[in-house]
């Protein structure tokens, strides 16, 4: 049987270690990848990972149901990715890629992608982060949320604690300051091409 | 929103990005869309930057926290490896209000790739000087040793303290040895050694060379002396020490092999779990990836539809 994010807490909350794991199990990919793309920083989005469940652990009596666990969590990672940012004082750096060793690429990637598409994926990949990562922070994570993590505009307002309006506003400077960049590193897009 | 829409309404534009607008507001923008080439270029625009971030992938990292109580019998507490205790966690501002649940800690699936606790590193450090220390005593005070506190003759640096052996040691190679190097260190240092003529320095050196060998044949014959030495032990008493002392071992490298085995298991489903994850996500960007396209062909006939009905 699944059990609902909400049943899992509610057991969490009766002293329940396996539930709260189980919790752990279905949303620290996400948070990983959350924290990944706001920080750009692969052992320390780990860290954030790690420390929004501890957190969440030690804050599940105070948790009281208002909001969906997912979104709670996704408070917990922002905020602590915010005091990371805030620790760091500079932009956060980018890991880069490391070199396509073809060998490699395509043991990772199986017989469906061929290892062109793989390599070419990866490029395309580190050039979005590179333009990711020099995008302002409100606006990089409107967008992580919002792609990445399916939110709607009120959830993202409510998360960022900032109005809908400017959410949106986030989300459009950010898509448009992304476009630019990329069309400098030589990724035009392919719609405009077309036209 | 009205079911106008005016060039330049960027939040309207990005709310029909993502389709979440009334529905009344989609149709007017997507008729205004039709018309407004500028509009249309904006939007195809802000699509294709969403078809870029689609290939954002981030990097695979092991994760398979799991939450362990301090008193669950199956947890890895304490010093066992791979536990991380709360309290060592860098302090960051709370973002709710913490319930603190004592004794909990979080682990990772793969503890041996993290760095070992500062206290621990610490323990380590001191059991190892620890260790290095008793064994300098211990040799120090086997019999036929040079000198009965060697501990003050390691302590004590420069040229008092080759003298100090020269002096506390009677009779034996390393005597000579020592004495030899107290002369040379000497005359190094009075500035003498650079006045001795080559001859002088070669015959010095023989000298010192016939000492060393006479040394080492001393400490042979101490060697082979006392390895042929009774020892006072039994043959029956050093064999059931050997055999425990075997056991032991035995025993250690089949608590090892169990500890590893269980270990290479769980890192096996973990690994399983993300290569489904993996795949999954996979198959998500290609069908993410397959709609956008879609729809950029779908729009793109319709607008050369619209362009050619127009002319």
């Amino acid at each position: 049987m699944t059990w609902t994010d909400e049943d899992l807490v509610a057991r969490s909350r009766g002293g329940d270690l396996e539930s709260f794991n189980q919790l752990i199990l279905r949303w620290e990919r996400p948070i990983y990848a959350f924290a990944y793309r706001v920080i750009g920083r692969e052992e320390d989005a780990r860290d954030v990972c790690q420390d929004t469940f501890l957190r969440a652990f030690r804050s599940l009596p105070g948790f009281r149901g208002q909001a969906k666990f997912s979104s709670w969590l996704y408070q917990i990672a922002m905020n602590l990715c915010r005091d990371w940012m805030r620790r760091q004082r500079r932009a956060p750096t980018v890991q880069m890629a490391e070199g396509a060793d073809p060998a490699e690429l395509a043991a990772e990637g199986g017989p469906v992608e061929s290892i062109e598409d793989l390599v070419a994926r990866r490029e395309i990949s580190a050039v979005v982060e590179e333009a990711m990562a020099l995008l302002p922070e409100e606006q990089r994570t409107a967008i992580v949320l919002k792609e990445y993590h399916g939110m709607t505009f009120q959830e993202i307002a409510t998360l960022q604690g900032c109005p809908l309006s400017t959410v949106k506003t986030r989300l459009y400077q950010g898509l448009t300051v992304l476009r630019r960049l990329l069309e400098k590193q030589g990724r035009r897009p392919q719609l405009v091409k077309r036209i | 929103m009205t079911e106008r829409f005016q060039c330049g309404d960027t939040a309207a534009l990005v709310s029909y990005l993502y389709e979440e607008c009334a529905s009344a507001d989609q149709e007017a923008i997507s008729t205004h869309v039709s018309l407004c080439v500028a509009c249309a270029a904006e939007l195809a625009a802000l699509q294709s930057a969403r078809v870029h971030l689609a290939a954002w992938t981030p990097p695979e990292a092991e994760l398979g926290f799991r939450v362990v109580g301090a008193r669950d019998p199956g947890s890895r507490t304490g010093t066992s490896p791979g536990v991380e205790p709360m309290g060592e966690r860098p302090g960051v501002s709370p973002g709710v209000s913490p319930g603190v649940s004592p004794g909990v800690s979080l682990s990772s699936g793969s503890w041996w790739r993290q760095p070992l606790p500062a206290w621990a590193q610490a323990a380590a450090a001191c059991l190892l000087f620890a260790a290095g220390l008793w064994l300098g005593v211990v040799r120090g005070s086997t019999p036929g040793a040079t000198s009965s506190e060697p501990m003050s003759d390691i302590a004590v640096s420069g040229g008092e303290a080759t003298a100090a052996v020269g002096t506390a040691s009677t009779g034996t190679a390393s005597t000579d040895i020592a004495s030899a190097s107290t002369t040379s260190a000497s005359a190094t240092s009075t500035g003498e050694a650079s006045t001795l003529a080559p001859a002088a320095l070669r015959a010095e050196l023989e000298a010192l060379e016939r000492r060393f060998g006479a040394a080492l044949t001393e400490l042979r014959a101490e060697t082979a002396h006392a390895i042929s030495a009774p020892s006072g032990i039994s043959e029956t008493q050093m064999l059931a020490r050997v055999r425990a002392l075997l056991e032991e071992s035995e025993q250690r490298q089949q608590r090892e092999l169990a500890l590893r085995t269980a270990q290479v298991v769980r890192d096996f489903d973990s690994q399983r779990q993300v290569d489904l994850a993996q795949i999954q996500r996979n198959l998500g960007q290609i069908d993410g990836l397959t709609g956008a396209e879609v729809r950029e062909q779908r729009q793109m006939l319709n607008y050369l539809m619209r362009v050619s009905e127009q002319r």
